[in-house]
């Protein structure tokens, strides 16, 4: 899977491509620590090219989530495709996250 | 080497699988002895290796037995130049496999179903052989490579034909016929090691059915070894694939299978269009099990998260042995990658099926059903019990299940969506379950993992018919409108509307769904769905406009 890390405004977008399975979870969670380290503590993440997503991963954004809760932190996700989607209704993450449509309407309110 | 002087037995056990069979070389003084030879070029170059060494300490020939003549068993027989070498090496099958070897049947072998292209071979010596010698008369045979083979058919031994060989001076062998899984089946017994080849593998899924594949003779063939084993003078069970075994676990792993082979009557012949439609279904279950496992595990984890939360860290780490999450995303990947391989034509149909059977075996073992279902929605847990026990039940030469029966549509549905609306356990429950700490910590749990699917929908259930009873199989019915409800809800439907009426004479649902994320490619129905729908009785269609979905189930048209 490919991670592309841009700052916008005063947030931090990391955009994925590919499948997020076995190999690419540990890898995208080393990405995201990695931005929280170095203090960016408003994470987007853009799933516009995410096909496929495992549990592995869905434990991933938990972690992350549980990481990103203080006052003034942010973590949301964004421009899901309707079969990535659907994994995290039904299993109730976004009750957890927030889910945007577009990064934009992310950001807006960051 | 037990009960055979001056024995030394060599076992090559390999990893189980359907491209090469276990190897066992027996040096004598006499003569050196090689069950099956496998199906593979390095395998039989490892053995010409050993055999090499022993005639560099001794000259002998080489007889190399078949247990049976599928590839995987002798197609190495011929790949290296010392085990074909007919000067000193002599090749012997069951007279039935001799044929399908000589003559390169590629069903009797299973090169078909495996995908692998046979020449030709010599039989140097047909074991069994009908007609020509007489039971209790010795014939003597001098082969090509100079050997002289001795030869005695028996009276049944065990309800079982039987022949013992011997090479020169070397050990009596002798060759059972265990017809069952193929037609030339042997077990070969020298000393107190008897080798038997895939008599134990015949009745697994995958295998049962395949060409020349006899459920009666197999149950005689268990019934004679069973006998032979009892009566002693056995002591390990050397098997085609997977580990030597003792003489006790022989006998209780036989006992399984003679249970497993009763209840194989009437299946499918597992024949290459079996195979492909086998693997078909395979792929087409594990795109639903990749998604039913990975929402089952993800609700866990949501569940697991919210008590973290609420400081209930034990509590929150003894749900995670409840599903191994790592375990089902491995066997997913490793089944994508399988598909890959067969989609690339590097795989066989067969090899997928069975992956699939192996993947599907190993995640019924990666959750605990019974204690999962009191936390997440129990129908996610059901519909997983039930896809993977359908295509086990495929894999084992049977359909599917299909209970059809009539039913009320009206009913059912309304009953299927009264389910979806409700919380687990009633408000009253909640209560009296107050002053008891275990019992309220279970209905926490519940009331977390098993949020009503329709909770934040709007549902309006219309019909033109009163009563619309239609014959369906009620159990997969309500699995499919879960499936096709859950998508609506899972992809943001905010309102959904359930129609029940005639098509003409055609009983026809239409379920559709209102602020829908779009899918490309218009939202297509999975196959699985498709094929769960002919399960339950009916015919699935979907279509996808400007944020509405809508699936329709026609049924059978009731006159």
């Amino acid at each position: 899977m490919e991670i592309t890390t841009v700052t916008r405004g005063n947030g931090t977008v990391l955009s994925l491509a590919g499948r997020i399975d076995t190999v690419a979870a540990p890898m995208l969670e080393q990405a995201i620590n990695r931005v929280m380290e170095s203090g960016s503590r408003k994470i987007l993440l853009d799933f516009s090219g995410v096909s496929y997503i495992s549990s592995g991963g869905l434990r991933v954004f938990l972690a992350a989530a549980k990481k990103l809760k203080g006052p003034g932190d942010r973590f949301g996700l964004c421009c899901l495709h309707a079969d990535v989607l659907k994994i995290f209704r039904l299993a109730g993450f976004t009750s957890i996250f927030s889910i945007y449509e577009t990064e934009g309407e992310a950001l807006a309110g960051w | 080497m037990p009960d055979c002087a001056g024995g030394l037995v060599y076992p090559l056990i390999r990893k189980v699988d359907t491209v090469s069979s276990n190897s066992y070389l027996v040096q004598t003084p006499d003569v050196i002895l090689l069950i099956d030879p496998g199906g593979l070029p390095e395998q039989a170059a490892h053995l010409a290796d050993v055999v090499r060494g022993a005639r560099n300490e001794k000259a002998r020939p080489l007889l190399v037995i078949l247990t049976h003549a599928h590839v995987d068993h002798f197609l190495a027989a011929r790949s290296d130049p010392l085990l074909a070498d007919p000067a000193s090496t002599i090749l012997a099958a069951q007279d039935y496999g001799a044929d399908a070897i000589e003559s390169a049947d590629r069903m009797a072998t299973m090169a078909e179903l495996l995908g692998q292209v046979i020449p030709p071979m010599r039989i140097d010596l047909r074991l069994l052989a009908a007609g020509g010698e007489r039971a209790g008369i010795p014939v003597w045979r001098t082969l090509p490579c100079g050997a002289t083979v001795t030869g005695v058919q028996r009276p049944l031994e065990s309800g079982l034909a039987s022949e013992q060989i011997a090479v020169g001076n070397g050990p009596g062998i002798d060759i059972f016929h265990t017809p069952g899984h193929s037609p030339d089946s042997c077990c070969i017994r020298i000393g107190g090691l008897l080798f038997i080849g895939d008599l134990f593998f015949a009745a697994s899924p995958g295998l049962a059915g395949i060409p020349g594949w006899n459920q009666e003779a197999l149950l005689r063939s268990l019934a004679g070894i069973g006998e032979l084993l009892s009566s002693g003078g056995i002591a390990a069970v050397c098997a085609g694939h997977g580990p030597v075994l003792t003489k006790d676990n022989a006998l209780r792993m036989l006992k399984a299978v003679q249970g497993d082979t009763r209840r194989l009557n009437g299946i499918a012949d597992l024949d290459p269009d079996r195979a492909i439609e086998t693997a078909a279904f395979a792929e087409a279950c594990m795109e639903q099990v990749n998604e039913l496992f990975t929402v089952m595990a993800g609700r866990l984890y949501y569940v697991s998260h919210i008590m973290d939360e609420l400081g209930e860290d034990e509590i929150a780490a003894g749900l995670h042995a409840l599903i191994r999450g790592d375990v089902i995303d491995e066997l997913v990947d490793s089944f994508a990658a399988f598909g890959h391989e067969f989609h690339s034509g590097r795989c066989m149909p067969i090899h997928l099926a069975l992956k699939g059977g192996h993947v599907m075996g190993k995640l019924e073992r990666s959750f605990n059903q019974r204690e999962l279902a009191q936390i997440i929605d129990p129908t996610l847990v059901l519909r997983a019990e039930h896809l993977l026990g359908d295509y086990t039940t495929m894999l084992r030469g049977f359909s599917p299940p299909r209970n059809i029966a009539d039913a009320d549509l009206n009913l059912l549905l309304k009953a299927c969506l009264e389910g979806h609306a409700a919380h687990s356990g009633s408000d009253e429950d909640v209560l009296a379950s107050v002053d008891d700490p275990a019992a309220f910590g279970r209905m926490l749990l519940a009331r977390i993992g098993t949020p009503p699917l329709l909770a934040d929908v709007a549902v309006t259930f219309d019909t033109d018919s009163e009563s619309l009873t239609v014959p369906v199989d009620r159990e997969r019915l309500l699995d499919l409108i879960t499936y096709l409800l859950e998508d609506l809800v899972g992809t943001g439907a905010h309102a959904i509307t359930i129609h029940t009426g005639k098509d003409g004479d055609t009983p026809v649902v239409t379920i559709s769904g209102a602020g829908c994320t779009a899918r490309p490619g218009g939202g297509i129905p999975r196959r699985f769905l498709s094929g769960l729908c002919e399960r339950a009785g009916g015919t699935l269609d979907s279509c996808e406009a400007a944020g509405s979905r809508q699936f329709t189930i026609r049924f059978v048209t009731v006159l």
